[in-house]
Parts: C-alpha cells; sequence; structure tokens
C-alpha cells in the first residue's frame, strides 16, 4: 500500500522552514518557487497554530521569485538573481534566507550557486533546499537551522560558561512554543544561567549571532532539532542535552536539577519557590476538581514533542487514567526507538484512522446490560479530534497542530505556571458549558 | 480542439487577455487590456500570495459530499484544514449537514518525484473511495506531478471504471499562472468534464408516459417551472447573506432562483440545466461555465456585473428581466427598493460624506464598487484591483467614465498597497481579505471588500456596507495604539519613490 497520508498534520519542508524564518527576529525568506507556496505554507501556520499570524516580513509579504512556465522550461536563477536584488534594496534585514520549492528544485536551479556570488559580495544572505518531497515541516525546521546556525553564524572558539540556546520547539507546529520557551528562560535565569530563546518577542539578531558562545544547548525534542544539534556540535563545540519539555512540578524539579548539576548551581531554592506557587494555587483547585468529579480516562493525540510531557502531566499531577497516546508525526524506526519510556506511544497520523483504533482499542457499548465504558473521556488532540471527541462523548481540548478552535498568544505548558495553565485550560473545557 | 475537450484546462494567461502588474488610469487599463500589452508586464520584485490550488481547494471544499485527493507532496494541502472549517460553516449557514471534507495526499516522496506517482494516485484514490464513500472525489494535481507529468486523466479514466464516486480532476499547479482566478476555469473544467450535467429518467424525473391523461398537465407544468427557473453562479466571495438577497428579488419577479456551483451536491449538478437561464454575479468568475452550458446545452446565460450599489444592481436585475420581458415589473420594483433603502441609508451618507477611500480586491468587484461609493459621495484615490481581464472590460469603462482622474493599479503586493496607504493617507480602506491586519498595523481604519458572513449585494447589501463604514469610524483607537509599536519590512528610501517602481513595462 502506498505511504499516502490522510489530513496531515504538517506541511512541508519549505513551511518549515517560513515558520522558523517568520518568528526570528529580523531574518526574512525569499522563497524560491510559484507565487502561491510562500502564502499558502505561511497562512497554514498563521491560521492553524492558534492564529499566529505573520509577523515581520512572512505570509503575504514575504519575497518570492513567483516563478511561472517560463522559468520552468528555461532554469529561475535569473529570476532569483532579480528577486534577490530587490530584496536588498527594499527590504529591511539583518539576514536573508533563500528557500527553494519543489519546482525549483526539480527543475534543477542552482540556487546556492546564486545565493554564493551575493554572499562573495559581503551581503548577509544563506541558501537553503526545502522541497516538499524531501521532508516534511519537521524536516524544513532541521534544514533552515543549520542553514542559520552551521553556516552564517560565525564560529566563536571562546565560549560563555553562563549561556545556552534552547532548540526543539517548531514553531507554528509546536502551538504554544512561544510561552514555553519564556516560561523556561524564566527558570533558567533564576537559575543563574543567560538564555537565547530565539522566537520570543523578547530575542534581537544579537541572541542568533551569539548562539556560537552557548557553553549547551538543551532540545526539547528526542526527534526534532537533534541531527541540527549534532552538527552545531561538530561545527561550534557546544554539547547538547536531549530532554522531555518539562510540565507541571514533577518533570521541572527534575529538569531543573539536571541542568543545576551540568553547571553546577544549585536548583534548591528555584524548586523551592516554583513548588510554592505551583501548589499555592493547585491546592485551591481541589475543591471543584473533587466535588465535582473531574476524574477522566485521557488519550493524547499530538506530535511527538508533546506526547511524553503532556501524557506525564494528566497521569501524575492530575491523576487521570491515560489509555492511549498517539504520535502523529511520521518517524523512522530509530526516531520511534528514541521515544521509547514508560509511556508506551502508538504511531498513527490520518483522523480516520486513529478513531478506529480508539473504537478498536476501547469498543462501545452493544447493548450489553453492564458495560465497563471508557468514560468519562477527555482527548486531548489537535482540532481534528474535535468530531472524533464528539461522537465518543468525550472532552476535548486542541494541544498540538492544527489548533483552530483556540486562540494562543503567550500561553504555554512548560515549567510550573505551564502546568497550572493545562490544568486551567482543561478544567475550563468542563466549567464553558454551564450557564 | 475546444479548451472543454482538453484533459487540462487553459490558464486565464492563454485563455483571455489579462495582466497582474499595472499603474495607470482605468481608460489606459482598458486599451492596454484590448491591445494585449498588460500579457508582457511583470515585476523585478515579488511578494509571495496565493496560487490557483488554493482557490480551487476553496471551491471543493464546499461541494457536499466530496473527498479531496491531492496529488502532490505533502504539504500542498497544509491549507485545507481552515478551508474545510470555513467551508462546513458555510453548509451550515445554507441549511446542509456542516461536514468537514476528507482529504488525503498521495505524499509524492523523492522516490516518487524521480519514477512517477502514478500507481500511488490510483491507490489513493481507491482508499479514498473506499474509506470516505464520497459522491465526488477531486483530484487535485498540482506543480510536481504536473512537472514530472504523470498521465493524472489515464489513472482518472481507469478509477472511474471501477470506483463509486465520481471522480473530478482538477489541474491547478501553481506555476503555471500568477493569477489565482484562473482557478475558477480549473474547477469548472473539472466540473463539466467529471460530472454528469443532465437528469437521469428514473433517478430524477420520472419521463412522461404518452397513455398518462395526465401526462399533458405534467407537462406543461415541467415547461412553466423550468421557463421560470433561473441558476445563479455563487462564488466563496458571496456569502449566504448576498444569496438572500439577490434570490428575494427575483421571486419578487416571480422567477425561482437556485445557486451553483458551491455548495452543491452531485444530485444537484445532474439538475443545473433544468432553467431557463444562467445568470452570473461576476464578470470574471464563470463565463468559462456558461458558455460551456450555452455551447453544450443551449442554455443561455447573462452576465451583467456585480450588483453592489443601486446603478449596478439596476443593471444587473434589468438583463435578467429583459430575458423573461418583465422589464416593466423590474423598473417597479427596483425603484420600490430604491426608494425604501434611499431613505435607509440616509443618516449613514450624512456620516461619510466626502470621506476618502482606497479600494483594494477583486477586480470586478473594486470597479463596481468604487463607483457605486463616488455616487454616494466618497472620495476614491485609488483603485486596486488584483488582477485585470477582458471579462473586466466593462466595468473599468465604467470606471474610465465616472473616476475619470482616480489612479488605478493592478496589484495584489502587499508593498505596493502600504506604499498607497503611506502616501495617499485615506481616511478608509476597502480591502481583500486577507489584507486586513497589514492595513490595521498602518494605523488606518479599514473593511472588508466582502466576508462570506455579511452582506454586500443590492439594497441590503449597500445598506450594511454603509452601516459597517460608519461602525468602524466609531472607534479607531485599537489600530492608533497599534500602529504606534509595529516596525514596517520596507525600507525608508522605497517611501520616497514611485510605489509602482518594481512594474517591469
Amino acid at each position: 500500500m502506498s505511504d499516502f497520508i490522510e489530513r496531515p498534520r504538517t506541511a512541508c519542508a519549505l513551511a518549515g522552514a517560513l515558520a522558523v524564518i517568520g518568528n526570528l527576529p529580523d531574518v526574512v525568506p525569499i522563497v524560491h518557487t510559484s507565487l502561491g507556496c510562500g502564502g499558502n505554507l505561511a497562512n497554514s501556520v498563521a491560521f492553524g497554530s492558534g492564529y499566529l499570524g505573520g509577523g515581520y516580513c512572512n505570509g503575504g509579504q514575504a519575497p518570492s521569485t513567483g516563478v511561472t512556465e517560463t522559468e520552468i522550461v528555461f532554469g529561475g536563477t535569473d529570476r532569483l538573481s532579480e528577486q534577490i536584488k530587490n530584496t536588498l534594496e527594499l527590504i529591511e534585514a539583518k539576514l536573508y534566507v533563500v528557500a527553494t520549492g519543489c519546482m525549483t528544485e526539480m527543475i534543477g536551479d542552482d540556487t546556492s550557486g546564486t545565493v554564493s556570488t551575493f554572499i562573495d559580495e559581503g551581503y548577509p544572505i544563506v541558501a537553503v533546499s526545502t522541497p516538499s518531497f524531501k521532508g516534511d515541516s519537521y524536516h524544513g525546521y532541521d534544514i533552515v537551522l543549520d542553514g542559520i546556525f552551521n553556516k552564517f553564524v560565525p564560529v566563536e572558539k571562546e565560549k560563555d560558561h553562563k549561556l545556552v540556546n534552547i532548540f526543539g520547539l517548531v514553531p507554528g507546529y509546536d502551538p504554544f512554543f512561544r510561552g514555553d520557551l519564556e516560561e523556561i528562560a524564566k527558570l533558567l535565569k533564576s537559575l543563574g544561567l543567560r538564555v537565547n530563546t530565539f522566537f520570543t518577542p523578547d530575542q534581537t539578531f544579537e541572541n542568533i549571532i551569539s548562539a556560537s558562545k552557548a557553553s549547551l544547548n538543551i532540545v526539547f525534542s528526542r526527534v526534532w532539532g537533534v541531527e541540527f544539534a549534532e552538527k552545531f556540535k561538530e561545527r561550534h563545540g557546544t554539547p547538547y542535552q536531549i530532554s522531555d519539555l518539562p510540565i507541571g512540578p514533577e518533570a521541572t524539579d527534575k529538569f531543573i536539577s539536571d541542568i543545576g548539576e551540568k553547571f553546577a548551581l544549585s536548583p534548591d531554592e528555584v524548586i523551592e519557590n516554583g513548588n510554592k506557587e505551583f501548589y499555592g494555587y493547585f491546592e485551591r483547585c481541589a475543591d471543584a476538581f473533587c466535588d465535582q468529579d473531574l476524574k477522566s480516562y485521557a488519550i493524547t493525540v499530538t506530535n511527538s514533542n508533546y506526547a511524553i510531557p503532556v501524557s506525564r502531566f494528566i497521569s501524575t499531577e492530575m491523576g487521570w487514567v491515560l489509555t492511549d497516546s498517539f504520535v502523529t508525526d511520521k518517524l523512522t524506526d530509530s526516531q520511534k526507538e528514541a521515544l521509547k519510556s514508560e509511556i508506551p506511544l502508538i504511531f498513527l497520523t490520518g483522523v480516520t484512522e486513529i478513531a478506529k483504533a480508539i473504537n478498536t482499542n476501547h469498543p462501545r457499548n452493544r447493548a450489553q446490560r453492564y458495560f465497563d465504558d471508557l468514560s468519562p473521556l477527555y482527548i486531548i488532540g489537535s482540532t481534528l479530534e474535535k468530531r472524533t471527541a464528539t461522537a465518543r462523548g468525550a472532552k476535548h481540548m486542541s494541544v498540538s497542530f492544527p489548533a483552530y478552535d483556540r486562540f494562543i498568544t503567550d500561553r504555554g505548558y512548560a515549567g510550573y505556571r505551564g502546568g497550572l495553565h493545562l490544568f486551567e485550560d482543561l478544567i475550563s473545557q468542563f466549567m464553558s458549558v454551564k450557564s | 480542439m475546444s479548451y472543454y475537450e482538453q484533459n487540462v484546462p487553459p490558464v486565464r494567461d492563454t485563455r483571455l487577455k489579462m495582466g497582474d502588474s499595472y499603474s495607470g488610469c482605468a481608460c489606459d487599463l482598458v486599451e492596454c487590456g484590448r491591445s494585449g500589452c498588460l500579457l508582457s508586464q511583470g515585476r523585478g520584485f515579488w511578494q509571495a500570495n496565493a496560487c490557483q490550488m488554493a482557490l480551487s481547494l476553496m471551491m471543493a471544499t464546499t461541494v457536499e459530499n466530496s473527498a479531496i485527493v491531492m496529488h502532490a507532496p505533502g504539504g500542498c494541502g497544509a491549507l485545507l484544514h481552515s478551508l474545510s472549517v470555513s467551508s462546513a460553516k458555510g453548509k451550515a449557514q445554507r441549511g446542509k449537514a456542516p461536514l468537514t471534507v476528507p482529504w488525503i495526499s498521495t505524499n509524492l516522496t523523492e522516490a516518487d518525484v524521480i519514477g512517477g506517482g502514478e500507481r500511488k494516485l490510483r491507490e489513493t484514490i481507491e482508499f479514498a473511495d473506499k474509506e470516505f464513500r464520497p459522491e465526488i472525489i477531486f483530484v487535485v494535481v498540482t506543480c510536481a506531478p504536473s512537472i514530472i507529468g504523470d498521465d493524472v486523466e489515464e489513472v482518472v479514466r481507469q478509477a472511474r471504471t471501477h470506483v463509486s464516486a465520481d471522480v473530478v480532476s482538477l489541474h491547478c499547479p501553481g506555476f503555471r499562472s500568477r493569477v489565482v482566478a484562473s482557478a475558477y476555469d480549473t474547477f469548472y473544467h473539472g466540473i463539466l468534464r467529471g460530472l454528469k450535467l443532465s437528469p437521469t429518467p428514473w433517478v430524477d424525473f420520472r419521463p412522461i408516459n404518452s397513455a398518462d391523461p395526465d401526462g399533458e398537465l405534467f407537462q406543461k407544468k415541467y415547461l412553466y417551472q423550468k421557463s421560470h427557473t433561473v441558476n445563479i453562479w455563487n462564488a466563496t466571495s458571496i456569502g449566504p447573506g448576498d444569496e438572500k438577497e439577490v434570490e428575494r428579488l427575483l421571486n419578487a419577479l416571480g422567477l425561482k432562483v437556485r445557486f451553483f456551483a458551491e455548495y452543491s451536491s452531485r444530485d444537484e449538478f445532474r439538475l443545473v440545466t433544468e432553467a431557463a437561464l444562467n445568470v452570473s454575479m461576476c464578470n470574471v468568475h464563470d463565463d468559462y461555465m456558461l458558455k460551456y452550458l450555452e455551447e453544450k446545452f443551449g442554455m443561455p446565460y447573462v452576465i451583467a456585473g456585480m450588483p453592489i450599489g443601486f446603478e449596478h444592481t439596476r443593471r444587473w436585475i434589468l438583463q435578467i428581466a429583459k430575458h423573461f420581458n418583465l422589464e416593466k415589473e423590474a423598473i417597479a420594483l427596483i425603484d420600490s427598493e430604491e426608494a425604501v433603502a434611499k431613505k435607509a441609508i440616509e443618516p449613514f451618507v450624512a456620516q461619510i460624506k466626502g470621506k476618502s477611500v482606497l479600494m483594494c480586491g477583486g477586480v470586478v468587484r473594486v470597479g463596481s464598487e468604487s463607483t457605486a461609493l463616488k455616487e454616494l459621495g466618497l472620495k476614491v484615490l485609488s483603485i486596486r484591483a488584483y488582477h485585470y481581464d477582458e471579462g473586466a472590460e466593462e466595468i473599468f469603462e465604467d470606471v474610465a467614465e465616472n473616476l475619470p482622474d482616480t489612479p488605478v493599479a493592478v496589484s495584489n503586493q502587499i508593498f505596493e498597497m502600504t506604499h498607497q496607504i503611506k502616501m495617499l493617507k485615506p481616511d478608509l480602506v476597502i480591502s481583500h481579505n486577507g489584507t486586513q491586519g497589514y492595513i490595521a498595523k498602518l494605523g488606518v481604519p479599514s473593511i472588508q471588500l466582502f466576508n462570506a458572513d455579511g452582506t454586500f449585494f443590492a439594497y441590503n447589501g449597500i445598506y450594511q456596507i454603509l452601516r459597517r463604514i460608519v461602525f468602524e469610524f466609531k472607534n479607531t483607537s485599537y489600530r492608533d495604539r497599534l500602529a504606534r509599536h509595529i516596525k514596517l519590512p520596507y525600507k525608508k528610501s522605497y517611501f520616497e519613490e514611485d510605489a509602482f517602481k518594481y512594474i517591469k513595462k
């Protein structure tokens, strides 16, 4: 059977690259495709990631070569040169990233050759190869980070022993990337470190340039950004540490301890304050949470980055009964291996196949007099799971791409505060039906 | 060979004289459009936009009980998540089941791009048919399979022999045209080649039995109904509010109204020819389909602009009435409707008289609305049409006559719009969906040129447009404050030069 995908929960490598570029300070894409790609792909994240929006110069403002049949037949490098020249003249940026798409890769345009003439003239510009047939948005994330940090950012022998970079959360495809990054940065700063998050509003182009000075890369993904971090290590000599995104006190305590140990910094105060903060709020929730009998079975349907952190939080901190954790990324066997933990994962992508799997694993009552139903049930997934949940009579909340049924600004679920937010959002779904 | 017989539809660029890069006045635009010189114009700098695939998908998702097979690498369908959500809403607004469209990507990989994706396409179509049991499967062909030359039509032809759904192919590679409006032709080409457009005996009707004593009566009834039925051709920019308003007016003339092609089902498409007249609501939407229905089924059609504002609405209704010899009745209706509406808009007109406005969006709509608003006392500073083709000639002759000094641009480019807004400093921008955020960040009041949740056509339409303008002026604080914190990506020097400096003649 062919490897077609029902309703893919990601787009193409170019889309991943545009999501990264569009969320980095003073970085502008030059999309070497026909006019549609840049707009369509940026829009899918601009709306599908909790209405993230376009940003400084992405989406409908992104410079694009807009290749037509003429370029497909005769080659598009002349158009590309002209577009780069005029982009440099018109658009203010500190770095320009030329990203290709299917049609210009298929016709064999020498994109990097064209771009290198501009590099030779001293312009801050890099080229990345991001056709859809090479990989999805998560691959695009890796490719474009490699292009920016391993090709453009200068090597720095001297390291800053208190500086860390954060990678792994994929802009747009991890809809809470900004809120999560901010919370992680806040925690690490209170531990005494300096942090490059790159994708939050407080960051400047200086953070990108200073990345090579960092003494550690923390990668909040067991699969995405890892290959890039490996290459970063080769080029800049900065080691990396893979960590699951910590959500809630238990996970965050451990994360802070691990990082504290690595940098010989005492984690005690941060942990103590974090727990005081968390439980100061959390204990007050117990009355409603318990009196209203809100304990649920839970199924998660998320990307690989969120699967383990969310599953752990609802099991350990909320005491819900987790039955299935679906991971919707398309992964290789070794990537699946890397995701092994105490939480068993099911690797499926299609909306229909996941709904079927839920019904197979947990059959419905077929007129039995006594029946141990999977109820009350809560499905934590993407907007695509909403109808699956309705059909099962389950509660539903979107935490994964595509998330069209909620608006996200600085919301994040990482850390102590994030755990509270996740709890609050999940329980609010029960409360929102009251009138 | 007629376009209609070809497997792959023509793009607007080959079918009509058209263009997407122009700056000047309306009369020169009409001239340049006629002579074809528009075709050769382009830009030295472009910003990303949409493509004909995006609009083709927008239309396909509205069709009831359909499934979509994206014959593409994994990324092309990314927009479908949001499109199917808005189409589900459109279905609900029209009393149809608000289901989202299931879709599958053939997910072409590097190996497929080298070795061909035909087998994958066949298997995906078969899977979609079994899994979703749709009435129609749209096979959407994007750039990659078009370049490698997959014989999609042969796969579709074979699939038709053994899948239960009707298979409709939509060839819409973005590189073949920069003009998004090409999608209308693509979509209609797929429909007219892939669906049955005439009723099936015993399924859709009971053939008249000559021995039946009531047979003659049945036939008379049928012919009378058919001769008083009009098909109105809608589009995504035309919402249920617009449909209700034009239906109300034509009902008042004793005509039965049906809407095609969006939000129709396979069963409804079979009955499309059961009407006396096809009526367009926009000169650049559906001439391809209406001409086909005339050529193939002898159905007459009317393309008479867009019913926006009093004058255009009058013309639009009269053209239809003329076909049915109902002109006298139509004039009476129009006069009475105008009298009521003009009274109703008086307080709005008084508040917005003399305000300056920049118009941006679809060529027919911006042209029509500009002259309508000028009639009501607004000052149109400039008109920006997303593309221009022969179909819009009549509208722009009108613009040339009524707004001879108003600069006209053919542009969907945000940087040029930004320049114009900053330089012209309009009191209001009326603009296409997808640009409202950019305008807000410039601190300028704006309203949607169209919005499927609102009403823009005919009498209720003009009332609602004016009401919305007044509403917009009621509090502009959000934009005023927001704009103070926005850094634009364009260098300052650009704003000292011509907005259209990158247009190449």
